[in-house]
């Protein structure tokens, strides 16, 4: 089981001729995603990797069932081509351009509620189950943070990841699902969006939030935990506890302004709620181990 | 990008909100001359960037043109980023209030803000209930009259202030959706005797990822942006200065982040913090020719990327210590893709690479302090 995607799910691309686009959706077949054809304006007759390529999304699925989108398409055209898939009926939509204007992003998130679909991102590296398939940019064939196991992953840092996520598997687990939600101050779906997901995976015995400061969005998950409508196990990794206040710190979310969206207030929300959160990467298995999460089998 | 609060008040003025008489000068010797459109009594406002003019002394009363010459002088001698001074016309006033627009990412909405209690800053009234009143919009519409209006209503508003509120709200409106504005805000929104509403500040933040279509202002610097800071903007690489001994050249705003806190909690300090990941993973040379230009005592690189290469990491960084000859050590931890070759290239010539990200802070932490003694 996984959650967004698995290999009966059938993948467009989106951008699938450019550069990136060609690179990682060779990357995502490898790794056993069901591609199925790409899209890109002007270049229909084209294949890439086997897969066919259209005009338009309404030309490929008129040839193919298509049940998500992978989005390889610059910032100032990615607004257009999400509501191109989500015109074309996707409900699921993975979007990694960095730099999408906060107008667009709230359009596409409202869009996306009315109908009922998911976009993940901008500026992130997707969605992934280990050893099954993936919507994005991940190094997949490293096996020391992509092995398959029973923590769900979701991330607001690419970087970080890997970092994290290597510590995870050293202490003797492995991923489910890594979602990651992405750097922006407006991502298309947020954490706590995504804890209902987790929650009916069976194979996820326990969720791994790594955020960061600025936003809020660690303290909607404290609010879903508390309420008591998310079950399993949770730990968060918080980057930036000693950051200096009003100063960016790399990501366009990252900020701490007027004395909100500090760390310390985003780990007292999370502990209260009765999750537990790491002060460094390496903390993160003992502390899962702590709430009675087994380790992975090999 | 913020705009300077004259920039953001020629906005207000276009789209019909009152803000008072005003000149700027770049001058001293300009006052008179400002004063002839302004009178007496005036205010004195530098127009810098940051918050809280007020109690840094930049914002002062004058009234009489002795005055107004001495304070200008005073203002324009107290800080470097002082390049710019508006004089403009006092306003007598009855009350302060508070409106501001900006987003809300949860609900995906617009979020238009007011209060009878204006000119403190948001985060005092945050703390008293009920003293902030909140309406959501909709993106697509913005702020509709009828919400303007009742909201004017819920602050006792009347007359022609309640009609002046309106109208102040509606062109607010307006330059939020025609600006691409994450914060357009009007704190203190003066209430006068004769009840009309005039704006007293003005403070309008753009979004930085729609300034490609938002090309009528320019950033007016008001940084004392240093020979280092200006070459990492000039390369697109994110880069603080901070006075400490390490300095920090990493991959991934999170991870550099990560590594901030690490090198903290180990006892050490962060000379300066760059990221050399994402579109700029080739830019090692660069990269350390900043940090070498930052007086830090050991230089720690720690990447883990994904489409940022190691292998070309690690070729970046021999490349760089070959021209550049660093005066100090360099620790690294390179990982990601291709993590193997870049160990290799980096063994070759001679650096110890380490793997693991605190074991390679701990190291830092330990070479600054040797450095130290």
């Amino acid at each position: 089981m996984s959650i967004f995607i698995d290999r009966d799910t059938p993948v467009l691309i989106q951008g699938m001729t450019g550069k990136e686009g060609a690179f990682w959706s060779k990357h995502m077949i490898e790794l056993g995603t069901d591609v199925v054809a790409g899209v890109t304006p002007g270049k229909a007759g084209e294949t890439v990797h086997g897969c066919p390529v259209y005009n338009s999304v309404r030309d490929a699925m008129a040839e193919h069932t298509i049940k998500a989108s992978m989005l390889f398409v610059p910032p100032r055209m990615a607004y257009d081509a999400v509501m191109e898939a989500l015109d074309g009926g996707i409900k699921k939509i993975v979007m990694v351009a960095e730099g999408v204007p906060l107008r667009e992003m709230l359009l596409l998130r409202q869009a996306c509620k009315e109908r009922d679909a998911l976009l993940i991102g901008g500026n992130t590296s997707g969605v992934i189950t280990p050893k099954e398939a993936m919507m994005g940019i991940f190094p997949h064939w490293i096996e020391r943070v992509y092995r398959r196991g029973s923590i769900g992953v979701m991330t607001r840092s690419g970087s970080l990841t890997n970092e994290v996520t290597s510590m995870v598997v050293k202490s003797g687990y492995g991923v489910s699902t890594l979602v990651g939600i992405g750097g922006d101050p407006v991502p298309g779906t947020r954490f706590a969006e995504m804890l209902p997901h987790y929650e009916k995976d069976p194979e996820t015995k326990a969720v791994l939030i790594i955020g960061e400061i600025g936003g809020t969005m660690e303290e909607e998950v404290a609010e879903v935990l508390a309420s008591g409508e998310f079950t399993k196990p949770l730990v968060a990794f918080l980057a930036g506890r000693t950051a200096p206040t009003g100063q960016k710190m790399g990501h366009a979310g990252a900020i701490i302004t007027g004395g909100k969206g500090s760390v310390e207030d985003k780990a007292k929300a999370l502990e209260a709620a009765g999750a537990k959160v790491a002060n460094r990467p390496r903390e993160v298995g003992a502390l899962l181990e702590s709430l009675g999460v087994e380790k992975d089998p090999d | 990008m913020r705009l300077h609060e004259h920039q953001a008040k020629e906005l207000f003025a276009e789209k019909g909100i009152t803000v008072p008489a005003s000149v700027l000068i770049d001058s001293v010797d300009d006052v008179d001359e400002a004063l002839e459109t302004v009178g007496l009594p005036c205010v004195i406002k530098a127009q810098v960037l940051e918050g809280g003019r007020g109690k840094a002394g930049l914002i002062t009363l004058a009234d009489t043109v002795e005055k107004a010459r001495s304070e200008t002088e005073r203002i324009f001698a107290a800080s470097p980023k002082v390049k710019r001074i508006l004089i403009e016309e006092a306003i007598s006033i009855e009350k302060e209030l508070y409106v501001a627009m900006t987003i809300d990412a949860t609900s995906a909405k617009g979020l238009l803000l007011a209060s009878r209690e204006g000119g403190v800053e948001i985060e005092t009234l945050a703390g008293v209930p009920g003293a902030i009143k909140r309406v959501h919009f909709d993106i697509r519409e913005g702020v509709m009259r009828f919400q303007a209006a009742r909201l004017g209503f819920d602050l006792g508003l009347e007359g022609a202030a309640h009609k002046g509120f309106v109208r102040t709200i509606m062109a607010l409106n307006e330059i939020y959706r025609s600006f691409d504005c994450e914060l357009a805000e009007i704190n203190p929104l003066f209430l006068t005797k004769e009840g009309s509403i005039v704006a007293g500040d003005a403070k309008v933040m753009i979004d930085d990822n729609a300034l490609f279509r938002q090309t009528r202002f320019q950033q007016i610097e008001d940084t004392d942006t240093d020979e280092v800071e200006k070459m990492a903007q000039e390369e697109g690489i994110p880069f603080i200065r901070f006075d400490g001994d390490i300095g920090l050249m990493c991959a991934g705003a999170g991870l550099t982040t990560t590594v901030y806190d690490l090198v903290n909690y180990a006892g050490g300090s962060v000379a300066n913090y760059l990221e050399f990941g994402g579109p700029n993973y080739h830019k090692a040379v660069k990269a350390m020719e900043i940090c070498l230009k930052v007086p830090s005592k050991v230089i720690l690189i720690v990447t883990f990327g994904t489409i940022a290469r190691a292998d070309v990491m690690a070729e970046g960084i021999v490349e760089a210590i070959r021209t550049l000859k660093p005066d100090r050590p360099i620790v690294t931890c390179i990982r990601g893709t291709n993590e193997n070759e870049a160990v290799e290239i980096l063994e070759k010539a001679g650096l110890k690479p380490l793997f693991d990200t605190e074991e390679a802070v701990e190291e830092a932490v330990a070479l600054a302090k040797e450095a130290q003694s």
